[in-house]
């Protein structure tokens, strides 16, 4: 009962840390250096690891779409399948997912080790508000980077589906092309844009939430960077069936 | 005049009563040192002054204004008269030496010029006996004495009228703690600015109060000046001090 209670008070404290980081964002001073190092950390600094899972990711689909379809004839839907799974689910969600391991870890840990060395006490003493020096920058830069991450997983991830489907499962690439034409729409594209684009929020947020909130040394940091990953991998699946179920229905 | 005046200060977290009526009194240009045990409620009392903590009873004014009336940004605009130097300095280590020492007067000036802000860095470095050639290291390349230096730099590059000093001296050796007290003193007779010293180190004490309150489980077991509190009765501060004038 008491473990319970804890974790709706800190559920109601993460919401309301997010609710300041939204308030400081809308005030002076705006820091764009800071918002464009962070931009370059978590966007340019994962668009390496990004295209190689994406890469991987089509290719694997492709594979499975090639066994799946044959046994009726449908090879040539496998171009189509591959782009509307990479586009609506699996980009956004695996995306995500492996810039959480790498990004979200480091946004916490630089924030908790911050925290437990007095290094945000000092910031508040000098009358800068560390929420606003430290939260707004990284949840605008994932907010904003996250759709652009997304669109390059799946243009590798296709690039790797074609690649793998016409060479490797020797689909014709006129049929593979023309249904990808044919089966993925602009709506299907906004539509995963906008999983990115609400994962960079909620994960940046959760990220310094827990570097915020850290304390007890070097334990205390790490704790609260395991407890950032799995909160961040658990809500980027609830969010996800969430937004898929808005936008569908029953 | 008194620049900072503690009035029967109360403070509890949870069940843990850590501050119980503290009142003091800190003269401008004075320092003033509170020396207690680890667990004693110093820091806890430092929270207060620069308005980090909120007090259950009583108050802290500063300059004669009341710290409980200013919130959000009028109390963080409020705490630009203060500078401080951390316990384990709290330099940023993202940040270079400049970066760090240049850091307050940014944020105070954003359009300030890179000619004054790389002159007024360099003056603060000197008043530490500090040069240009750390300019450019990392928190990570300076010995520890080193660090509290640049954090002092730090404290007093935006020109504060109160510094406060969280343990300076733990964790060093004699000579630094030696030179870490002289800079104390410098940051007071170069610059006139009122200094609290929060400390358990006897000996540093001694050397750099005008004033000092001995803080024993919450509360104040003696104040005065340095001669006064030696001369205290009280059975506490009589065993604390005897652990370091008892081996004179």
């Amino acid at each position: 009962m008491k473990g319970l209670r804890r974790a709706f008070e800190d559920f109601g404290e993460l919401i309301l840390f997010g609710v300041e980081t939204i308030v400081w964002m809308a005030r002076p001073p705006y820091r764009l250096e800071l918002v464009l190092a962070q931009m370059s950390a978590v966007g340019a600094g994962s668009s390496f690891i990004v295209a190689i899972t994406g890469f991987f990711a089509g290719a694997v689909l492709a594979l499975q779409g090639h066994y799946a379809m044959r046994s009726f004839g449908a090879e040539g839907y496998v171009g189509g399948f591959v782009a509307v799974a990479l586009v609506r689910e699996l980009s956004p969600v695996f995306m995500a997912l492996v810039v959480t391991g790498r990004s979200g870890s480091a946004i916490c840990t630089e924030i908790g080790t911050m925290r437990v060395t007095e290094q945000i006490d000092a910031m508040e003493t000098m009358a800068v508000n560390p929420v606003q020096y430290l939260a707004v920058p990284r949840v605008l830069a994932a907010t904003l980077m996250f759709p652009a991450l997304a669109m390059l997983f799946s243009s590798v991830g296709y690039l790797g589906g074609y690649l793998i489907g016409v060479y490797v499962s020797q689909i014709p690439p006129g049929p593979f092309l023309e249904h990808t034409r044919e089966m993925v729409n602009v709506h299907d594209v906004l539509h995963g844009l906008l999983k990115a684009l609400v994962f960079g929020a909620v994960i940046s947020i959760i990220a310094c939430y827990r570097g915020y909130s850290a304390s007890g040394g070097s334990r205390g940091v790490g704790e609260g960077t395991t407890r950032a990953v799995v909160m961040s991998s658990i809500a980027i699946l609830m969010l996800d069936y969430v937004i898929t179920f808005l936008d569908l229905g029953t | 005049m008194a620049v900072i005046e503690v009035t029967d200060l109360w403070k509890a977290f949870g069940d843990n009563q850590v501050l119980r009526g503290i009142s003091l009194s800190i003269e401008k240009g004075t320092t003033y040192v509170v020396l207690g045990a680890s667990g004693s409620g110093k820091t806890v009392l430092l929270k207060h002054i620069i308005g980090l903590l909120r007090p259950d009873r009583g108050g802290v004014t500063v300059n004669g204004v009341d710290l409980s009336t200013l919130a959000g940004k009028e109390l963080n605009d409020f705490r630009r008269i203060f500078g401080m130097v951390f316990q384990g300095a709290a330099l940023f280590d993202s940040m270079t030496v400049f970066e760090n020492v240049a850091f307050p007067l940014r944020e105070k000036d954003r359009r300030i010029s890179w000619d004054e802000l790389r002159a007024r860095v360099v003056a603060k470095l000197r008043v530490v006996d500090l040069g240009e050639e750390i300019l450019g290291l990392w928190p990570a390349q300076l010995s520890g004495g080193m660090r509290k230096r640049v954090s002092l730099a730090r404290a007093l590059v935006a020109d504060p009228e109160v510094v406060l000093y969280d343990e300076p001296t733990t964790g060093l050796d004699p000579i630094t703690t030696d030179s870490v007290d002289s800079m104390i003193d410098n940051a007071k007779e170069r610059l006139g600015v009122t200094s609290m010293v929060i400390s358990h180190d006897i000996a540093s004490a001694f050397k750099v109060a005008d004033r000092l309150a001995v803080l024993y489980d919450g509360h104040i077991a003696a104040q005065g000046t340095p001669a006064e509190v030696k001369q205290s009765q009280d059975p506490y501060v009589r065993r604390f001090l005897s652990l370091w004038f008892g081996k004179q």
